[in-house]
């Protein structure tokens, strides 16, 4: 089975694909077949931060029927072990993806012969990527170490919850219930409302099913153009605070140090741990890649669980 | 979004039921800072009255934590509730202050308790013991008695259980105006019989019942 891993976070320009990109290949070396998958739809330039040009086939093709599988439309890139399955032709509409055609691509991801499937998601909590996201039941987040990137990677994790126990309460028929529920969501306002305290008013029998339910996914954190001036302890505060009041499992995976040279790779278009392999970030890289092949849980992660 | 309900005021700050007052303040201000407005991973995660809300438990936990005589009694609670399994192991490394120290003392804990069970093994001790035990009240001499048969020194005791030399002489001379408040000589009660390796309870019951006999008698007098 494929370990299939979301890359998400709630606001843009945080290093979603830069990300993708890096890890995707740093797990290729370890000999291990990769697929980097764009769903960031309608902005997809995943292709780039590989030094490719876009590539003719991709998702456009399983989606128009030109391919009899999902699998035929995977690329090789210059890195052995390593695949992409690119958006960039896709018509110009796809960002407002059909709902069959969605859970037509989520379902074939699902069966995608490979050992890692890296997902590269779009910004915000829009639907589609909400579903991407949960496709699987680990994923990725990434944030920087800004109170603006902090705020939305909350409301990411808040927004993936509610629609976790949207689609759980519609095969469940909660229907009544969601429908009561709403209507309170609606009246809260701003506030990033508290779906399980609504939920749980509503419905307090089903209380440990949805919190078994949430608990069975896990979020992996990581803190992108990390500045040396900023507090070191902040991922694991940061996971411990999500351990401690979100009902999911949390686990910190380690900051990537800011270096400004990362623009420089872009622009080059040459991967940064390519051009730039001794640097301190690419070494931040190569941590996070061993956390996520090991998985072995960070001292602090294990700590938590006790 | 969980909060702090169903925490006990260890659990809020992280730290275990054995916890020194230096522990205690560090875990309370690392606690403090994280739930605090200014705090970069908090911030936008509480509306002002999770906040508040949050804050006020963490203050409350350091306040009663910190309080020895609060914390007996808190501690007690969690026993009686059943939310810990039992004090009596805790309790005793419960006051000693830094990791050095607690090591050095669990070494002459197990040092002392293997020289007090190797005197018991004496007939006269044994004797004395069983003697003191089966009295319906009991007092300081008695305790005092038993403690000189073992060969243990008051100070020895204050080092293991952290409780003050003057208060454990309190209680050997009677002097019951100056003991603590009844839980926290409870458990002072508790600590000194376990090192002794005499029945806690017996201990317990059989003192309080001396204090209430010499409260009665004053009132008579009084009158």
């Amino acid at each position: 089975m494929a370990e299939i891993y979301p890359i998400g976070g709630g606001k843009g320009g945080v290093g979603k694909s830069f990300i993708t990109a890096s890890l995707g290949t740093l797990i290729a070396k370890w000999g291990k077949k990769v697929v980097l998958i764009d769903l960031d739809l309608g902005a997809s330039n995943l292709h780039t931060l590989l030094g490719m040009k876009s590539p003719k086939i991709g998702l456009n093709s399983f989606l128009n029927k030109t391919v009899k599988n999902l699998e035929s439309t995977a690329v090789p890139t210059m890195i052995p072990n390593l695949f992409l399955i690119s958006s960039f032709h896709c018509y110009m509409e796809i960002a407002n993806l059909f709902y069959a055609q969605k859970l037509k691509i989520i379902d074939a991801i699902k069966k995608l012969p490979f050992d890692y499937i890296l997902l590269d998601l779009g910004p915000g909590t829009n639907f589609n990527t909400l579903d991407f996201f949960l496709t699987s039941k680990e994923g990725i987040l990434i944030c920087t170490p800004e109170p603006t990137s902090i705020e939305n990677s909350f409301r990411f994790i808040k927004t993936v919850y509610f629609r976790k126990l949207k689609q759980m309460m519609k095969k469940n028929t909660f229907d009544s219930l969601f429908k009561n529920t709403s209507s309170d969501l609606k009246r809260s306002g701003n506030n990033p409302p508290d779906i399980i305290e609504i939920v749980l008013k509503h419905a307090p029998e089903k209380e440990e099913f949805l919190r078994n339910k949430l608990s069975e996914f896990k979020f992996k954190l990581i803190f992108n153009q990390f500045r040396n001036n900023i507090d070191a302890t902040l991922g694991d505060q940061f996971e411990s605070i999500c351990n401690r009041h979100f009902y999911s499992i949390f686990q910190f995976l380690g900051n990537i140090s800011y270096d400004s040279r990362i623009h420089d790779a872009i622009f080059s278009k040459i991967l940064y741990i390519h051009k730039y392999p001794h640097t301190q970030s690419a070494a931040d890289l190569k941590k996070i890649t061993a956390q996520i092949m090991s998985k072995i849980p960070s001292a602090s992660f294990a700590k938590d669980m006790l | 979004m969980k909060k702090f309900d169903g925490l006990n005021y260890y659990e809020i700050l992280k730290i275990p039921m054995t916890s020194s007052y230096f522990e205690i303040k560090r875990a309370y201000k690392d606690t403090l800072s994280l739930y605090n407005e200014d705090s970069i991973v908090t911030y936008s995660l509480f509306s002002n009255e999770e906040r508040d809300k949050i804050i006020e438990d963490i203050q409350n936990a350091f306040s009663t934590l910190t309080d020895d005589q609060k914390r007996a009694a808190y501690d007690q609670m969690l026993v009686d509730s059943g939310q810990v399994e039992t004090s009596i192991p805790s309790r005793e490394k419960q006051y000693t202050s830094t990791p050095l120290s607690s090591t050095h003392a669990s070494v002459n804990e197990s040092h002392l308790y293997s020289r007090v069970k190797e005197k018991f093994l004496t007939e006269d001790v044994k004797t004395l013991s069983d003697e003191i035990l089966l009295k319906e009240r009991l007092s300081g001499d008695d305790l005092k008695k038993l403690r000189k048969a073992v060969d243990v020194k008051i100070q020895e005791i204050q080092n293991i259980t952290k409780i003050r030399t003057s208060v454990l002489k309190a209680i050997e001379e009677n002097r019951f105006e100056e003991l603590p408040p009844d839980t926290y000589l409870r458990s002072f009660l508790r600590s000194y019989a376990k090192i002794l390796q005499i029945n806690p309870q017996k201990v317990i019951d059989g003192y309080f019942k001396t204090i209430s006999l010499d409260k009665k008698t004053n009132d008579l007098d009084s009158k």
